[in-house]
């Protein structure tokens, strides 16, 4: 602008704007592309909404996937975050050899530490769980193994294989492998979670760089005449990146309430699971955090495609 | 104000538009380009406004080398220089206020002082009871005013025009001349192109002509216009 002022100052017919006035002229311009942008997404409301449904699901889709991901990790954390064994002892073993075990064990470098589940407690447990106390009032005898819990240190596959070989212990259930393989599996699909966002991400920004692409060639006069007038590249890009930004933002909204959809599609067969198991997993959805964050990652895509296809344009109509 | 120095534009097709092209023109002046068509009228224009660059020489604008302007730097050199087309290129899903406003509005000028300026341009073309019309409901005459208004309403140091009657009756095309004569009254350097060369010469100014790329007449008439 005062590159301008110097440039007119031969001829002063009349005042140029002056450098205070900019920021406003600025501010009004910003606020003009928005709501003009808008209001030509609004005029052509069949090619909008097909555009946005599009996106929408191409957005909702690995955000689904990362939601189921992240509910069975939950799910599997309640269950227990220690690898700890569980050693079945035989039938037959005494109670002061189940504690002379107890103490060998507890004395070792790689145990932490070992809880001792005598059959009683045992049976005390089974009850109050299972529902079966009166099945159990018909048994004579307690047919539950004593139990040492044991919590090992470092890797516990030498001491796992120890354990089988002692000569009261019947059986060793090792939590952590099958926990390994949950976490695998879990962990493969938070990364398929990943490559799918990762993908469907890009193919927005193709869909809105090509649907801007379309909207700048049907403005290609307009455009060729504001380059002629002396629009610079940023004047030219502003009513499409704000064409962008909209296109990010409403599909964003639209993957949020696809999301909300599927929720409480399946919020009624999911509480009677929840009911079933006795076990109050509360399913959840998107934090508001989330939520946002979802909302400016597309719209911040919007821009992005946009952008690309705008200035591929400009760049088109000026001399090198 | 604007000077060719031996100023040579070959495209790539391998023809020569323009070829060892050298004149100056004094600010405030106007000058008229005239010629046969494809005499390379159109192109000494497009060279001024940067619609193009020259293969050789060089073109100085209002005391700027344009061959040291940057691609970032062509728009603020077209903010410069108004234009004025032959098919007016105004658009037409915009009202003639909003078309005379654009480049107040590319120059970031705000608004009150917008609606000053568009309506003193369109004061001066004639057209200030037309502002809200559509470019389409004017006759050619008007559209071509407004492009004029368009082009002056920046105050811009140059103004050129390619063929701005070439789409108009010989009493419509002495009427817009008439009015660019005006613009040379408040200092502005103007240069139109035109291959109308009984027009031209009535205007008394100064012609240039050329032949193939080449200057091969710069002359002033004695005969004062109408």
């Amino acid at each position: 602008m005062n590159r301008r002022i110097e440039k007119n100052r031969v001829k002063p017919a009349a005042p140029e704007p002056r450098g205070g006035f900019s920021l406003r002229a600025w501010r009004e311009q910003h606020l003009y592309s928005l709501f003009s942008s808008l209001g030509r997404l609004a005029a052509r409301p069949w090619a909008t909404a097909l555009t946005l449904a599009v996106l929408g699901f191409a957005l909702a889709l690995p955000l689904l996937f990362w939601l189921l991901v992240d509910n069975a990790r939950g799910l599997a954390g309640d269950v227990g975050e220690a690898s700890q064994i569980s050693a079945f002892l035989k039938p037959d073993t005494k109670a002061d050899a189940v504690q002379a075990l107890a103490v060998r064990l507890r004395a070792r470098a790689d145990v932490i530490s070992v809880a001792v589940k005598t059959p009683e407690q045992g049976l005390d447990e089974f009850r109050e769980r299972s529902g079966f106390a009166d099945a159990l009032k018909v048994l004579h005898y307690n047919p539950l193994p004593a139990v040492l819990i044991i919590d090992p240190r470092g890797d516990p596959d030498a001491f796992v294989a120890q354990l089988r070989d002692e000569a009261t212990v019947d059986q060793v259930q090792y939590d952590a492998q099958w926990r390994q393989r949950l976490n695998a599996i879990l962990g493969l699909g938070l990364r398929g979670a990943q490559v799918l966002a990762g993908l469907l991400a890009l193919a927005a920004l193709l869909v809105i760089g090509n649907t801007v692409r379309l909207d700048i060639a049907g403005r290609s006069e307009e455009i060729a005449v504001m380059q002629l007038l002396g629009a610079d590249a940023g004047f030219v890009r502003r009513p499409f990146l704000y064409s962008g930004l909209w296109y990010g933002t409403f599909a964003g909204m639209l993957s949020l309430m696809l999301i909300a959809i599927v929720q409480a599609i399946l919020a009624v067969p999911l509480g009677r699971l929840a009911v079933a198991y006795e076990h109050a997993f509360a399913v959840h959805g998107l934090s508001l955090l989330q939520a946002m964050i979802v909302l400016v990652a597309s719209a911040a895509l919007g821009w992005l495609g946009a952008f690309f296809a705008a200035s591929r344009h400009i760049a088109q109509g000026l001399p090198r | 104000m604007i000077t060719f120095d031996r100023v040579g534009k070959r495209y790539p097709n391998g023809h020569d538009a323009l070829s060892d092209l050298s004149f100056a023109l004094g600010a405030g002046e106007l000058a008229f380009v005239t010629g046969h068509s494809g005499a390379g009228k159109s192109t000494l224009l497009r060279l001024v406004a940067l619609l193009e660059r020259p293969t050789r020489g060089q073109v100085t604008v209002h005391g700027r080398n344009l061959g040291s302007v940057r691609r970032r730097g062509i728009a603020r050199v077209r903010r410069g220089v108004g234009m004025v087309f032959q098919d007016h290129r105004l658009l037409l899903d915009r009202s003639v206020f909003d078309n005379v406003a654009l480049p107040l509005v590319i120059a970031g000028a705000p608004r009150e002082e917008i609606a000053k300026r568009v309506r003193a341009a369109l004061d001066k073309v004639g057209l200030l009871d037309r502002e809200k019309s559509a470019p389409s409901m004017l006759s050619a005459g008007e559209q071509q005013r407004v492009g004029i208004a368009r082009a002056i309403v920046a105050k811009p140091p140059v103004l050129i025009a390619d063929e701005p009657t070439g789409n108009l009756d010989p009493q419509l095309a002495a009427e817009i001349m008439a009015l660019f004569g005006e613009f040379e009254q408040v200092g502005t350097t103007v240069l139109i192109a035109s291959h109308d060369l009984p027009l031209v010469k009535r205007m008394g100014k100064r012609v240039l002509v050329l032949d193939h790329g080449k200057l091969i007449d710069d002359f002033k008439p004695h005969n004062i216009g109408p």
